[in-house]
């Protein structure tokens, strides 16, 4: 998953396809893909920053890049209906990824160079139309083409896609591609939620291979999606997660499936696992039950169980995803049926994942809830991510 | 052929005289190889030059269909982050493109073209090779100081290799840059292309040329049918910048050399043409020589049909082989056609930086059917009187010359009437150089046409003249021309024709430099004159370092500095060249076609605004005598500038527009100077001043290096270059000459050789050696005579022609006429020299001969 794990990002990057050296972010894939990255890039964690704690996270300090970092991300996926109750997906995503330690950047006069690039996803899921959409753009992170700020008020963009503040708890959130565009008025219903421990979230048991980690866990949304020159007024909620870190590889870990569910009981449930290559669970695979008041309880892997009861073989990727899961938190009474809105929600880009919205019915300590969602799945279709 | 049935025995008869004639058949094969052979080594040098622009700058602009431009100082950088973060353009990329030299990477000029890799791929995939570089080399390329890509082939001609480190020159100042990784190319388009290029990221490349802020672009791939679009565009473009279609970007400099181009294919045609006179003069003699033959091969029942098929396909062999050694020769030939082709391009035009394009197919195929086809066609006449002849006929000699003689008067009226209509094509108000040049092959032609009767009334006066001076010979030689006419009138014609090329093209040549001359004279008014080093030897648009100008402006014994700017501005007529001077004495110090006011009162207009334009731009632009105007686009948008004055200039066949620089910078708010102009104080040295600037600057410490010229040495390289550009011009008249030579060769062998019976009886009957060389000698030289007095008149007029109207319509200017009598003279010496030598081979054969030999046949 591109989007919990941070290590992912440690096999770079770029540029830009057909000028024949097309090396985007790439994903660990499988073993084979992964030996052959590795033995191309180098992987040189010295000089970066690293997670190996707890951190005194700063607003709005925070909400802005870490550049002595890595890799970082700022992910948003949000489920919104027109009046008359038509579903929308969209997911927007910004990857920024260093080239070199901030030390090692040599003094340039030239406002167009640069050691970040910036790779930027956006996906639109119709569900009436039944169809799904995913665009692709990377830039440097200069000359004003792409780029990040924490103050004096957050903004994150890259070329024409973008989110920026408008106000202390407002955002404005756009993007068009190809007759495809949303432009959103975001409005932060808990504040910046910390994941893991105080947003410290270990990925493995080597020392550093974790991230920084928090979430905006409930964005009330409204505005507008264009599609085919089609107007339509939505509402609904979105989710932001923020993530940045350092990381080596871990050894044997092909993809996980991550969950951030809204409940229409007013709070979030955020799980993921992360799957070995022989089958297992890492014992690392964590989540988050963040209640309405944004008080969090912090999920071990044995506290949840995310049992597969579907799959779905897409035919662009040959992969075979899940496509139907019973989420189950015991010791919460939590237990939830969830189903994609739409089978096809593979983005077949630089590298290939499914990055879903979901419905879902269950139950909160015998309540009867519903509520939608996005889940992540990666690692399903990695052979073939290793060869672009 | 074999539908024509010729029998297998009359192809022997062929072959057998191709065979028992070994030099009319190996002079008439290399006339027609050289005719092609010329025609082949300009057209590769015409498709080279071509192909090397496209590489060289047309197939870097990739798949774009339009493009951003700014004004002199190119874009401002931040205007392309806007375009694209407010969603204005999709597919879009920046683009730097200057050229640099490297002394590790052979002098020769180097495109820099900087690039955004993030951008890029979609206009210039073939830049890149998939996975040939690694990420850590991508990295470099990104964030090194100086990382740049070469290509493999560049890398190892060179002998460099990745991490090396090489000093690149920009516009004066040296740079460091170091190679981050090398791009195989994937085809051999992207192999040429690349050969010539040194790619950066933008920001190196921004950085190497002092550009930073700057873009020279904004490349787009805007869909067909994008109006709406270029409207939405055009209102986010700030004033000053326009968006324009690539095809109206490519088109000045395509215009530029087509002229040049066709000027070349124009003389190389008139080589051929010269080939084609030996061709048929040399198939007619082998007509008359076996009309007996073919007379009783008639008589034998061979059809008149047959007999025509047998001569064209003498023809088609002849021709067929001589085209093949055409081609071969036309190669060698190219090595130094394209060279020096190449050369005035790069002079005159534009940079390139693509060499050794390969020898184009398409070129030597061309220029080989055209050998073949022509001599079939020159070869059609010959073979239908061969077959028209009745038998009996065939069998008296006679008959052929009586009919020569009998068409003198009809064949120069022909001529005349050629001329007529050629001179009347070429009055014919147009600009087409086709058209231009079909009225001079009218002109040529009808002139060849009267060399028959121009020989018969020479030698009608020659002979009391020769017969006074040399007795009997003398009375015999002029006579023997005259009964010989049929062929001895071609021979002269292409000698005639060949010497008036000559006398044309000199004339042309001599008139341009003296007028060049007189325009130097006129507008080199300073002592000194300082620029920057640049690839063109005819413009300067390089800014000169502001602190050198300052101390330059106040070195010792510099009286008055006179400042330039040149710069190429958008007008909706394309980019034109725009200088600007702060000299007040502009309107005295250049000649002028049109002026509107005294000297005084024109700088008095200039630096209200109103500009002055040379006369190609003027031409090319219609701009009439007084009362004109030209629209430049301004940085406040398109403006229209009164023109007060219209000056000859040769320096650019595109034209300018001059200003006054006060003007120039308060419109344009660039304070350049490109070129300076030194007037030295009463008592100072121009040397002196010279050298003392030339270490002064050095020792001063500044970077930038700088080209200090006094005057002399400035007219001196100007003529250089003027010459350098007509070397190949000078060189086709020698082979066409050289064409001629062995065509009068071969005639007059043939007209000897011919004789044989005729010389064994003046021989028998006492001539001696000497006098036979005497009478051979006396009937070239009279050839020769007749040739060079024709081409007078003929050269005369193509050099009106080539002056007047080529010219004028080629590169919009006007030459002022210089006759030099000496052309005349050393035509008239060519030709008699070239006739007189052409004697020598038959003179001497014949006088081998024994008596009883030459009149066995009897």
């Amino acid at each position: 998953m591109i989007k919990r794990l941070p290590y992912i990002f440690s096999l770079v990057l770029l540029v830009a396809a057909g000028w024949g050296v097309t090396r985007l972010f790439q994903p660990v894939g499988s073993a084979p893909a992964q030996a052959k990255l590795a033995s191309v890039i180098p992987e040189n964690p010295q000089g970066y920053e690293r997670a190996t704690g707890p951190r005194n996270f700063q607003f709005p300090q925070d909400y802005g890049p870490h550049p002595n970092f890595q890799t970082e991300w700022w992910y948003y996926t949000g489920n919104l209906n027109t009046a008359s109750g038509r579903h929308f997906g969209y997911q927007l995503t910004f990857f920024r990824r260093a080239l070199l330690p901030v030390q090692s950047v040599a003094k340039r006069s030239s406002d167009w160079a640069t050691n970040q690039v910036y790779l930027a996803h956006f996906a639109l899921t119709d569900v009436a139309d039944g169809r799904f959409q995913s665009f692709e753009k990377l830039e440097r992170g200069a000359a004003g083409l792409a780029g990040a700020q924490g103050t004096p008020s957050f903004k994150v963009w890259l070329e024409d896609w973008s989110v920026e503040q408008t106000g202390p708890t407002a955002y404005r959130l756009q993007a068009s591609q190809n007759g495809l565009s949303i432009d959103f008025e975001l409005t932060d219903l808990t504040g910046p939620v910390l994941q893991g421990d105080h947003g410290y979230s270990q990925k493995g048991p080597e020392p550093g291979n974790a991230s920084y980690y928090f979430s905006q866990p409930r964005l009330a949304t409204q505005g507008t999606i264009q599609v085919n020159n089609q107007n339509f007024s939505v509402t609904g909620l979105s989710w932001m997660d923020h993530e940045f870190s350092t990381s080596a590889l871990s050894q044997g870990e092909v993809g996980w499936d991550w969950f951030g569910l809204q409940l229409s009981d007013g709070s979030e449930l955020m799980v993921y696992d992360i799957r070995r290559s022989d089958g297992s669970i890492d014992p690392y695979s964590s989540g988050t039950w963040i209640l309405p008041d944004a008080s969090t309880h912090s999920l071990k892997q044995t506290d949840f169980t995310l049992q597969v009861e579907g799959t779905w073989h897409s035919p662009h990727s040959g992969a075979t995803y899940p496509a139907k899961w019973k989420v189950s938190v015991p010791s919460l009474g939590i237990s939830l049926k969830v189903t994609p809105y739409l089978a096809d929600q593979e983005n077949n880009l630089s590298f290939v994942y499914w990055e879903g919205a979901v419905q879902i019915v269950g139950t909160v300590g015998g309540v009867p809830v519903t509520g939608s969602g996005y889940v992540e799945l990666t690692g399903y279709a990695g052979s073939i991510a290793g060869e672009f | 052929m074999n539908n024509s049935g010729l029998p297998p025995l009359l192809w022997m008869v062929g072959w057998r005289y191709l065979v028992r004639h070994p030099w009319q058949t190996v002079l008439m094969i290399l006339g027609i190889s050289l005719g092609v052979a010329v025609v082949v080594s300009i057209n590769v040098a015409n498709a080279s030059a071509a192909r090397a622009f496209e590489l060289s700058t047309a197939s870097l602009t990739g798949s774009a269909t339009h493009e951003i431009v700014g004004g002199p100082q190119g874009l401002n950088d931040k205007l392309y982050a806007q375009l694209v973060d407010q969603g204005v353009v999709s597919q879009a990329a920046p683009v730097i493109s200057q050229y640099i030299t490297s002394p590790q990477l052979g002098s020769q000029p180097l495109q820099l073209l900087g690039i955004d890799p993030f951008a890029d791929a979609p206009f210039r995939s073939y830049l890149g090779v998939n996975g040939a570089l690694s990420v850590s080399q991508l990295i470099a390329f990104l964030t090194r100081p100086g990382a740049v890509f070469i290509s493999t082939d560049l890398a190892q001609r060179y002998h460099l290799s990745t991490g090396d480190t090489i000093q690149v020159a920009v516009n004066g100042n040296t740079e460091n840059a170091i190679i981050a990784g090398l791009l195989q190319p994937s085809d051999s388009l992207s192999q040429h292309t690349l050969d010539g290029v040194i790619l950066a990221d933008i920001s190196t490349a921004q950085e190497l040329t002092n550009h930073v802020g700057k873009l020279d672009r904004i490349d787009l791939t805007l869909p067909k049918d994008a109006s709406a679009q270029i409207k939405t565009i055009e209102a986010h473009l700030p004033a000053g910048v326009s968006l324009v279609p690539i095809q109206s970007q490519e088109s000045p400099v395509e215009q530029m050399t087509a002229a040049f181009h066709l000027n070349l294919t124009a003389l190389s045609l008139l080589a051929l043409l010269v080939g084609l006179f030996l061709i048929y003069n040399t198939m007619t003699f082998s007509i008359v020589q076996r009309r007996s033959l073919f007379g009783t091969l008639r008589c034998l029942g061979v059809t008149r049909r047959e007999i025509f098929w047998l001569v064209s396909a003498e023809a088609l062999v002849v021709g067929s082989l001589g085209a093949l050694l055409g081609i071969g020769l036309g190669i060698i030939l190219a090595q130094s056609t394209v060279r020096m082709v190449t050369q005035t391009i790069n002079d005159l035009f534009f940079t390139t930086t693509v060499r050794d394009v390969g020898i184009p197919i398409s070129s030597l195929v061309e220029g080989g059917v055209l050998g073949v086809v022509a001599t079939l066609a020159t070869a059609l006449p010959p073979a239908r009187e061969a077959a028209s002849v009745p038998p009996q006929a065939a069998l008296t000699r006679s008959v052929l010359e009586s009919k020569a003689h009998r068409n003198v008067t009809r064949t120069a009226l022909g001529g005349l009437a050629v001329i007529g209509a050629g001179t009347g094509v070429l009055l014919f108000p147009t600009n087409n150089l086709i058209v231009g040049f079909a009225g001079t092959f009218a002109v040529v032609t009808g002139f060849a046409l009267l060399a028959s009767f121009v020989m018969v009334a020479l030698m009608l006066a020659a002979q009391p003249v020769t017969g006074g001076l040399f007795g009997t010979l003398g009375r015999m030689a002029p006579r023997n021309l005259t009964a010989s006419l049929s062929r001895t009138s071609v021979a002269v014609a292409a000698l005639m024709v060949a010497v008036a090329v000559t006398i044309g093209v000199n004339l042309m040549v001599g008139s341009f430099r003296y007028t060049v001359i007189a325009w130097l004279n006129e507008s080199l008014q300073g002592d000194i004159y300082i620029s920057v080093p640049g690839f063109s030897a005819t413009t300067a648009t390089t800014a000169i370092d502001p602190a050198e100008l300052q101390a330059i402006e106040h070195w010792p014994g510099v009286a008055r500095a006179d400042l330039l700017n040149e710069v190429m501005i958008n007008s909706p007529q394309g980019p034109i060249q725009v200088d600007s001077t702060n000299n007040p004495d502009v309107g005295a110090e250049r000649l002028f076609l049109a002026r509107e006011q005294s000297p005084q009162a024109t700088w008095q207009a200039l630096q209200a605004g109103s500009v002055l334009v040379s006369e190609p731009l003027a031409n090319r632009l219609g701009i009439p005598r007084r009362g004109g105007s030209i629209e430049l686009v301004t940085p406040q948008g398109a403006r229209s500038f009164p023109v007060v004055g219209i000056f000859y200039d040769y320096s650019s066949s595109q034209g300018m527009v001059v200003m006054s620089l006060d003007e120039y910078r308060q419109i344009w708010n660039d304070n350049r100077i490109t070129a300076i102009s030194l007037r030295l104080a009463p008592g100072a040295q121009v040397d002196q001043v010279t050298r003392s600037l030339q270490d002064g600057m050095a020792k001063l410490g500044f970077s930038q290096n700088l080209l200090i010229r006094p005057n002399r040495v400035l007219r001196q390289d100007v003529l250089a270059i003027f010459d350098r550009t007509f070397a190949i011009t000078g060189a086709l008249n020698v082979l066409t000459t050289i064409i001629a030579f062995i065509g009068v060769l071969s005639s007059l062998l043939l007209l000897q050789l011919e004789k044989q019976h005729e010389v064994g009886i003046l021989r028998a009957i006492g001539m001696t050696v000497r006098e036979l060389w005497g009478l051979t000698m006396l009937e070239t030289g009279l050839m020769g005579l007749a040739a060079g007095l024709l081409s007078m008149p003929t050269g005369y007029a193509l050099s009106l022609i080539l002056i007047y109207i080529i010219n004028r319509r080629s590169f919009n200017w006007t030459l002022q006429m210089a006759i030099q009598p000496g052309s005349f003279a050393q035509a008239l010496l060519i030709a008699v020299i070239a006739a007189l030598l052409a004697g020598i081979y038959p003179a001497y054969k014949l006088g081998k001969m024994a008596a009883a030999d030459a009149i066995r046949f009897e």
